[in-house]
């Protein structure tokens, strides 16, 4: 091969650059703000906040004190528990349903949108719904007052405001499945009833067709969603704050807390409360997404 | 026996169970809004009632104070205020998102070039780390800057995580577009702008739409951050009902605050339906 000509090599440069160029916007917009609050964030949880005319950089006592302390832990597996929880209930459900609308039945159309609707609404109205449903005075009480179970609101079994954070877990599913569902539809309106078909012709059962034809088909979908609701419920703050069940609170709300505190210091506490909540997210979702890609391809998929 | 068990798996009907289960989700998403609505209209409502003893228009006239729906209506709720200030966001933040958005898509759609892979894993990180710590890390800088409690810092927030979809939604569409029509333009002797303005736009648009759809969508859903980096100052509606709710009670006038926070998504929901096909989104996320 020769070398490409000047002219040539000139017009590949200006492709180059005009490439970079249409990039730039996006990559600086990101890279100046999202990596540098997370820079700014890592470098004040390490002691450097010379507004403060605190700098004693670096300093891991920040980190040793959070660590260090039980509620910390008690505060991110309380974190862990509602996030995963909340997940995996909305997987379930949020799989079952897409299956069935890959189906055919009357008022489909309508039910394409009245499935959508808590995904176009804040998850404040989910929890307004879950204040006014599963409170002690709220709805299900009253119908169990009314079936004859119970004779004082005292009776119901307490859900809002425990550690079993059932309204918490009840608030992101309903607000998760229908996006699950959304996500595996679509997989599955993509993918097609041709390979399911070929295998129960082929005389495979139904529980074989689901777990050996249908599932790796919509694992891309189910990968990426549920990602992005974990990511989503790890660092969620309005639901534990409203619903949740007092001290210790999940690890945004923690955070939050020192952050407000007239103490100025403990927000460098507080910055160290939140690059471990980002420390231990992508942990978690980076080992999720290596586990994925090593059974991707072993399957022999790239 | 074995014949009519292949057909029962082929059958593109509804099992029982399935049948079932639709009726179950659909209560579950729109069942508790029925308890909301006679909350809202509700002046007295007592505990193991399943229906109020007393409502709100019956008292209407004998009160002092204005009521429930009075309230919500009236300007002390901020309602207005708040729907303006969603609404406005959430325009501002897709026409910029839009704006640094599409130059990149159409590289990421149709180039290639070292670092591609990892330039996309950047782009979807802020999917993956949580937004409460962004959200606090951000309001130390905005603090510093000056930008706190300002419409330009929260409408610089909210991009972070609307760039994500958008860039996933306009690759796809991209993707689908094949570069075959602008060649043919430039063979004819089109310039860059002409191709953009009249091959690229008009076969774009349809995927534009549906993305700037899903980021105003998103925008206008974003509690964390516009409560962090909104000091109070800025309220849009999800702040407004978190404000009203906070304290784990909800009473007539929340319950039609909520009401009315719900009716943008609905508005919403009848737009999207037309632009957004299932299929686009599964481009969008389905990697």
């Amino acid at each position: 091969m020769k070398n490409p000509k000047p002219p040539e090599l000139a017009r590949h440069r200006r492709e180059r650059l005009w490439m970079m160029l249409q990039l730039l916007p996006v990559f600086s917009v990101l890279t100046i703000l999202f990596g540098g609050a997370l820079v700014l964030a890592v470098l004040q949880s390490l002691g450097f906040a010379p507004w403060f005319g605190v700098n004693t950089f670096p300093d891991f006592s920040y980190f040793g004190a959070l660590w260090g302390s039980y509620s910390f832990w008690q505060s991110l597996a309380l974190t862990l528990y509602y996030a995963l929880m909340a997940t995996f209930i909305s997987l379930v459900m949020g799989v079952l349903l897409a299956l069935a609308m890959v189906r055919m039945f009357p008022g489909k159309s309508l039910y394409k949108y009245l499935y959508k609707l808590p995904l176009m609404i804040p998850y404040t109205v989910g929890i307004a719904l879950a204040v006014i449903m599963l409170g002690n005075g709220g709805m299900l009480s009253r119908l169990a007052a009314f079936a004859g179970l119970i004779s004082d609101p005292s009776e119901f079994p307490q859900i809002l405001k425990t550690h079993y954070g059932w309204g918490i877990i009840a608030v992101y599913v309903w607000k998760q499945a229908p996006f699950v569902t959304l996500t595996i539809y679509a997989v599955l309106l993509g993918v097609g009833r041709e390979t399911e078909e070929a295998a129960t012709i082929l005389g495979a059962s139904r529980w074989q067709t689901f777990f050996q034809v249908t599932l790796p088909q919509i694992l891309p979908g189910i990968v990426s969603s549920t990602l992005i609701i974990f990511a989503f419920n790890i660092g969620a703050f309005e639901a534990p704050f409203i619903l949740g069940g007092g001290y210790p609170d999940t690890l945004p709300v923690v955070a939050w807390r020192y952050f407000n505190d007239a103490d100025y210091t403990l927000q460098l506490q507080g910055m160290a409360t939140v690059v471990s909540i980002a420390l231990i997210a992508s942990g978690i979702l980076f080992t999720y997404l290596a586990l994925y890609r090593r059974y991707e391809r072993r399957i022999g998929r790239n | 026996m074995r014949r009519r068990k292949a057909t029962s798996a082929l059958n593109t009907r509804l099992s029982p169970f399935q049948k079932i289960y639709l009726l179950l989700f659909a209560g579950f998403i729109l069942g508790p809004f029925i308890p909301l609505i006679i909350q809202s209209f509700a002046f007295r409502w007592a505990w193991p009632d399943l229906l109020p003893s007393t409502w709100w228009l019956e008292q209407r006239e004998k009160s002092m104070l204005p009521l429930a729906w009075d309230y919500v209506l009236s300007p002390y709720s901020r309602m207005l205020e708040a729907t303006i200030n969603t609404v406005f966001i959430g325009l501002v933040v897709t026409v910029i998102c839009l704006a640094i958005c599409l130059p990149a898509a159409r590289v990421l759609a149709r180039e290639n070039f070292r670092g591609k892979p990892a330039f996309e894993f950047f782009l979807s990180m802020p999917l993956i780390v949580p937004e409460a710590a962004i959200g606090i890390a951000l309001l130390m800088i905005f603090i510093r800057l000056g930008l706190a409690g300002s419409y330009i810092g929260i409408i610089i927030a909210h991009l972070i995580p609307t760039i994500p979809y958008m860039i996933r939604m306009l690759t796809a569409v991209y993707q689908g577009l094949g570069r075959d029509f602008e060649e043919q333009a430039m063979i004819l002797g089109a310039n860059r702008w002409q191709v953009l303005r009249l091959v690229t736009l008009p076969m774009l648009i349809p995927g534009v739409v549906a993305g700037a759809l899903f980021t105003f969508l998103v925008s206008t859903n974003i509690f964390l951050l516009t409560f962090f980096l909104g000091q109070g100052k800025i309220i849009t509606l999800p702040t407004l009902l978190f404000s009203k709710i906070a304290g784990g009670t909800l009473d007539a006038s929340a319950a039609g605050i909520t009401l009315l926070v719900t009716v943008p998504g609905i508005i919403l929901l009848l737009v999207t339906e037309r632009f957004i096909k299932e299929e686009a989104f599964g481009k969008g996320f389905g990697n």
